[in-house]
């Protein structure tokens, strides 16, 4: 086990490169965070999230995520929240305990124009993190916004959303990509605890790719108290050691 | 019938006037070139012509139909005085085709009798229009038609005439608009003139011996008179919000390139590289020959800057100020900006949009402080402009529907929390097109899968005339 740890440091090690070594925001539960690289949400490189189904197209599970994971970095700076359709209810922001009165919001024409907005709102000093909804980034853009992230140490959260009407470019991102983390969200139903009302939101997320990590999956719950980061573990969907052992049994 | 609207200095010469019937005129002069009067062409013209006159001062006014008036208090030092701007001014006029005779007096209404009835490029002493004005006739004072005609019949040909009688009996015998127009030319009324954008001191303006056209010289007149202006903004401690460079050609077209910056300022390095790339999109034609800055939104910087020294925090904030500059010059005001609290009921006016930058104007002292939204009302995450309509199944009154369609696919509503009543803003419609009955419950709603909705019944059950309908209006994370 201690063998497979150093294995992993010294991946940890060759794949961040030269690169400075990056303050991270943890989860608070274990079983999340030992996932990523750094043990918490690297800051000052950008992660990817994505959607399945109509939720490509709505994008509001996805912006409810990302607004949750931005909420503790609102505190340390400027949150600017780049789009292509506007959309955005500020009042809904409020519901989810962020911020939203201070939340620079910016209206993009196009996938080029909003990209560059990234770029430049990423390397502004004052701005803790930049949530961006486009079309999926490319290597290249991808590479420029992680350079715009490394400037002042500002963290990108790029939601990939189809814009209405007009076709998609690629339904997946294209494979290789820049970024530090890769996330797909969907809903899941709330818990059925028989109370009346419908409950804390639920979602099923996996962590598809973390640099210097290992992918897993959780259900995820909102934490509406004074928490110390708004996302709540519920089951753990993907143990890998739990899931090893199992097929152990079997075999 | 046809008369005539306008004549040039040969037709006159020739005898002929305004007013005068058209057949009569072709009968003397038989040779007689004429075209239609176009008074809007004219006036198109004019203003053309006012848009070209900005180099000289930006507070130019329209004085239909054949004048212009313009505003050159604090301007004409740059043209080393009074009478190089008006001969400047006139001659290139001239070399343009355009005939046009000038004054300069100290009042509007001087000036404009003095141009059309006295010698050209007449220049009136600072309160001097007296002694120039009196002996011109009674139409140099811009009197309505009536009085034009009825003075001369009563003997006052001459302003000093008038100017000889007694002020009340003026007003008296002829009205208060004889006596206004007599005090606006001789500088002892007021008189509103409607500039085309106000009298601003903060103008500057540059000139080229030899026209330029390349964009490195652009780039290059633009941070010239930028440090020109900024110079003269920090002696006084001021900055400004909005800069507007014009690019003056030698064919007389003015090619304007705004910015504005959310916090005022005067860096002549910053207001540069935001005008920078609009000097890409100016067409250069044969070169240009004036470059003008006029600063608009100035106020004063003081109090900002010391606050700036104090603390590293505001440092940080100038940092955000300069990529809202950037980004409102690059994509356009309404593009950038802040969602503040609205007090309003209705979910589609909850929220407001203020300038990025900007702080909430202060309410008035009476009204009721906005609250801030509340984080435990369900409010969804995207609101849709327009609600969706949706096709229900299980209509049961008072409860949400157990199955709904939107968009083509069917969603089962495994729970829902509700109703939130919201009634219609009744006081912003008319009053027949208001009634009790038209509230909106809305149902915060999960489907199977765990997608949430917001849905609204509008309407009640049990008004035949107007059965409710089902409308989705926004979707939660």
């Amino acid at each position: 086990m201690a063998r497979l740890e150093a294995i992993r440091a010294r991946i940890a090690a060759l794949e961040a490169g030269t690169r400075t070594p990056s303050q991270v925001l943890p989860f608070g539960h274990e079983a999340i965070d030992r996932c990523l690289a750094g043990g918490g949400l690297p800051l000052g490189r950008w992660h990817e999230l994505t959607g399945e189904g109509m939720e490509l197209e709505t994008g509001a599970v996805t912006a409810g995520f990302a607004a949750l994971m931005a909420r503790p970095l609102a505190a340390r700076g400027s949150v600017v929240w780049v789009m292509r359709r506007d959309d955005l209810y500020a009042p809904g922001l409020a519901f989810l305990g962020f911020p939203a009165e201070r939340l620079i919001q910016v209206c993009a024409r196009d996938q080029a124009e909003a990209l560059a907005v990234l770029e430049d709102a990423l390397a502004t000093a004052g701005v803790a993190a930049v949530i961006g909804e486009v079309e999926p980034v490319d290597l290249t853009a991808g590479r420029r916004l992680q350079l715009a992230c490394e400037k002042r140490g500002s963290t990108g959260l790029i939601i990939h959303r189809r814009p209405y009407g007009g076709g998609s470019r690629s339904a997946r991102a294209p494979s290789g990509s820049a970024a530090a983390t890769r996330w797909k969200i969907t809903s899941a139903p709330a818990a059925p605890d028989g109370q009346w009302g419908i409950g804390a939101a639920r979602w099923t997320v996996e962590l598809e790719r973390s640099r210097g990590g290992r992918p897993g999956a959780w259900l995820l719950e909102e934490w509406k108290d004074d928490a110390p980061h708004p996302l709540r573990m519920v089951t753990d969907l993907a143990d890998r050691d739990l899931a090893t052992e199992e097929v152990r049994a079997a075999g | 019938m046809r008369r005539l609207y306008a004549v040039d200095e040969v037709a006159a010469g020739l005898g002929l006037h305004v007013g005068q019937k058209a057949a009569d005129a072709t009968a003397l002069v038989p040779e007689l070139d004429y075209a239609d009067a176009d008074p809007e062409g004219d006036l198109a013209a004019l203003a053309a012509l006012s848009d070209w006159c900005v180099r000289y001062s930006p507070a130019v006014a329209v004085d239909a139909p054949d004048g212009l008036l313009l505003d050159i208090a604090g301007v004409s030092h740059l043209w080393g005085g009074e009478g190089p701007m008006l001969d400047d001014l006139l001659d290139r006029l001239a070399a343009n085709g355009i005939p046009a005779r000038g004054a300069i007096a100290d009042t509007a209404g001087a000036a404009w009798a003095l141009a059309r009835y006295t010698a050209d490029r007449t220049i009136a002493p600072p309160g001097g229009q007296r002694a120039l004005l009196e002996p011109l006739p009674i139409g140099a004072l811009r009197l309505d038609e009536k009085s034009a005609a009825q003075l001369p019949r009563l003997g006052l040909t001459r302003i000093a005439r008038l100017t000889a009688l007694p002020r009340m009996q003026l007003a008296r015998r002829f009205g208060l608009n004889v006596l206004r127009r007599l005090d606006q030319a001789m500088g002892e009324g007021d008189e509103a003139l409607s500039f085309r954008r106000p009298a601003s001191p903060w103008f500057d303006r540059l000139a080229f011996a030899e026209p330029i056209s390349q964009l490195e010289d652009f780039v290059r007149a633009a941070g010239d008179i930028a440090a020109l202006l900024c110079k003269r903004l920090e002696t006084e401690g001021k900055g400004a919000r909005r800069f507007e460079l014009t690019f003056h050609r030698l064919d007389g077209k003015a090619f304007p390139a705004r910015v504005g910056l959310s916090i005022p300022g005067r860096d002549p390095g910053r207001l540069v590289r935001l005008l920078a790339p609009k000097l890409e999109t100016i067409d250069p034609g044969f070169g240009v020959e004036v470059v003008t800055l006029e600063a608009q939104g100035v106020e004063s910087l003081s109090a900002r800057q010391q606050r700036l020294d104090a603390a590293t925090e505001v440092a940080a904030e100038e940092g955000l100020a300069a990529m809202v500059d950037r980004l409102t010059n690059r994509l356009g005001e309404a593009r950038v900006w802040r969602d503040i609290p609205y007090p309003s009921h209705a979910p589609e006016r909850a929220a407001t949009r203020l300038g990025a930058m900007e702080t909430p104007a202060p309410a008035a002292a009476n009204a009721p402080p906005t609250p801030p939204w509340s984080p435990d009302t369900p409010r969804p995450l995207r609101l849709f402009a327009q609600p969706e309509p949706l096709e229900v199944m299980a209509k049961l009154p008072d409860d949400p529907p157990v199955r709904f369609t939107w968009r083509g696919r069917s969603h089962k509503v495994r729970r829902a929390e509700g109703p939130e009543r919201v009634a219609e803003e009744w006081w912003r419609k008319a009053f027949e097109d208001a009634s009790p009955d038209r509230v909106r419950d809305y149902y915060r709603v999960e489907d199977d899968a765990g997608a949430r909705f917001w849905i609204f019944r509008a309407g009640l059950y049990g008004d035949p005339a107007i059965p409710p309908r089902w409308w989705l209006h926004g979707l939660f994370s």
